[in-house]
């Protein structure tokens, strides 16, 4: 408060980064890319048109008891995959075009960078995915009544698992930016990511020992799984520790991703 | 004011900067100078804390550029390589920029109007035009109003009109008593914006002083005489540090003496002179004295025949 007093008094404007400022410009960046926008549409049109369509198309005679909550928002696999992008382009695509030296030379600190855009990133994608994970779920029940996957929003876990999915796809996202950061390359980091959610838990279970299929539900993919089901199976992690994996994943790849940051060149 | 002690830069075994040190002083336009794979760049870039040195260090105002409350206000960065998502629009570049510092709308458009880009700001910087896209840079240097600007090779690339554009700039910017250091490794452009000098050849310092004396100090000045008795002067100049040049008959190129000596010379020997010419090196063959030896990349026989 005293730089602003100091400032009127002499009629200089107070100018000076704050973490709110790096949080400000951060949100004005993500807003202000095209990219941003067709990428946010998709995923959630994805989802509710995923959702609606296997539902449509669902003919009630229940093979194998999927739960309620995933069944229907079988359409967030393309939102794993496109909120990653989305991550790894806040961070990696800086790179890739060259604006992370102005961002750098504006905010020389480097760190409040990084905070800000997982703060916004995890912000918009939470949001954004229970906005529609809220209208998917009544929109595929709608064509549900009297199958065995009929559900309604007051059932055990159903509330539960449609936020848990949008935490769940935010944290990804998160883990994504982190990647991003760390590769400083889109492909690099892309491939990094898949990798790691989509093609290591699978080789990793083929392995005949008990103690890798314990680890392999807390990876990022089946940790998501168990996030998303009303009721998780047996084989699966429960809720609150598949909340936490995920975290930690995301904790681990912002802590690369501010190691890199700070003792990397620009 | 900006300094820069000691500054090195290792790259694994490569040593791309060695022990510079140099001041930059306020109100004044410093070249810095040097060719291509000098270190330019690289300098440049650690003192906006973007690279980190490898010893030594640079400071703006007395502190390390990070050290800065409102990095912005210090010092306006124009790098040689394009630093701006080509997806925005030259107006949201700017805000997303302003915003860090808590800079007014109403400052960009300042900047925007003083770069003459108000016009296009609402277009995406992809469609734009090398010129435009410096212009811009230019624009996100001026945002925090600071009081020095680092420029990396502005004018590279530019058409004349350009080029003209930044000259006047920069003479504008320096008569507002902001601390001016451009890079470049065009000479004579130099030698028309700047009224001090930092070389540098390979990484080290080969000259840091006034655009007149790097001139004269290098040495490469000459004196044209034209006399009926050449070879009685030519004999009467010769010594250390002097050498003789005949173009024509009747006519020497001297290199390493003033033309008061010659003038007095002559006179004392009763030879008449027609002409007594001194030229002044321009700033590209004094830098060509200086750097011969220390170009990066040396033409060579094979080289130039491949």
């Amino acid at each position: 408060m005293t730089a602003t007093t100091t400032a009127a008094a002499t009629g200089t404007p107070a100018y000076r980064v704050t973490a709110a400022r790096v949080l400000r410009s951060e949100w004005h960046k993500l807003w202000t890319l095209r990219s941003t926008w067709i990428n946010l549409a998709a995923t959630t049109i994805l989802t509710l048109g995923m959702g609606a369509g296997i539902s449509a198309a669902y003919d009630g005679s229940g093979e194998g008891g999927l739960d309620p909550v995933l069944f229907v928002l079988l359409g967030t696999q393309f939102a794993t995959v496109n909120l990653a992008v989305l991550g790894i382009l806040a961070t990696a695509g800086e790179y890739a075009t060259g604006q992370i030296r102005a961002t750098m030379t504006a905010v020389p600190r480097r760190l409040p960078v990084l905070w800000s855009k997982a703060a916004v990133l995890a912000a918009v994608t939470f949001v954004l995915s229970l906005w529609t994970n809220l209208l998917t779920f009544p929109l595929a029940q709608s064509f549900l009544t009297g199958t065995d996957q009929a559900a309604a929003l007051g059932d055990p876990g159903v509330l539960r698992g449609l936020a848990g999915n949008a935490a769940g796809l935010a944290l990804l996202t998160v883990l994504a930016l982190g990647l991003g950061a760390v590769a400083r390359s889109v492909p690099l980091a892309a491939g990094a990511y898949i990798g790691l959610v989509m093609i290591v838990p699978e080789v990793l279970r083929m392995l005949p020992y008990g103690v890798v299929d314990d680890a392999v539900r807390y990876f990022p993919s089946k940790a998501l799984e168990s996030l998303t089901a009303a009721q998780p199976g047996p084989d699966a992690a429960a809720p609150g520790a598949a909340l936490l994996a995920l975290s930690l994943w995301a904790a681990a790849s912002l802590a690369a991703a501010a190691v890199t940051l700070r003792r990397r060149d620009v | 004011m900006i300094t820069a002690q000691e500054l090195t830069k290792r790259y694994g075994d490569r040593t791309v900067v060695t022990d510079l040190s140099f001041t930059v002083r306020p109100g004044t336009v410093t070249g810095f100078l040097g060719p291509n794979g000098s270190g330019k760049s690289t300098t440049l870039r650690m003192i906006l804390g973007l690279v980190a040195p490898t010893r030594g260090h640079a400071t703006v105002s007395g502190r390390s550029y990070a050290a800065h409350p409102a990095p912005l206000t210090e010092v306006g960065a124009l790098l040689e390589a394009r630093s701006v998502h080509p997806g925005r629009t030259a107006r949201h570049h700017l805000r997303a920029l302003a915003h860090t510092h808590g800079i007014p709308g109403s400052r960009v458009e300042h900047v925007l109007a003083r770069t003459g880009l108000t016009e296009v700001a609402h277009r995406r910087v992809k469609g734009f035009s090398l010129g435009m896209g410096q212009r811009l840079g230019i624009a996100a240097a001026l945002l925090g109003d600071p009081a020095a600007l680092v420029l990396d090779e502005p004018v590279n690339g530019l058409d004349p009109e350009g080029v003209l554009w930044i000259r006047t700039l920069l003479k504008s910017l320096a008569a507002e008593g902001r601390t001016i250091l451009v890079s470049s490794h065009l000479m004579s452009e130099t030698a028309l914006t700047a009224d001090h000098l930092i070389v540098i050849g390979r990484g080290r310092l080969l000259a840091d002083t006034t655009v007149a004396d790097f001139v004269r100090r290098s040495g490469a000045g000459t004196v044209k005489v034209v006399t009926p008795d050449a070879a009685a002067l030519a004999g009467l100049l010769t010594g250390p540090g002097v050498t003789l040049a005949t173009d024509a008959p009747g006519s020497l190129t001297v290199r390493g003496a003033d033309a008061e000596h010659i003038g007095r010379t002559a006179a004392a020997h009763g030879i008449p002179l027609y002409e007594l010419t001194p030229s002044t090196a321009s700033l590209e063959e004094a830098f060509m004295h200086l750097t011969h030896d220390t170009v990066e990349y040396t033409a060579t026989a094979e080289g130039a025949a491949a």
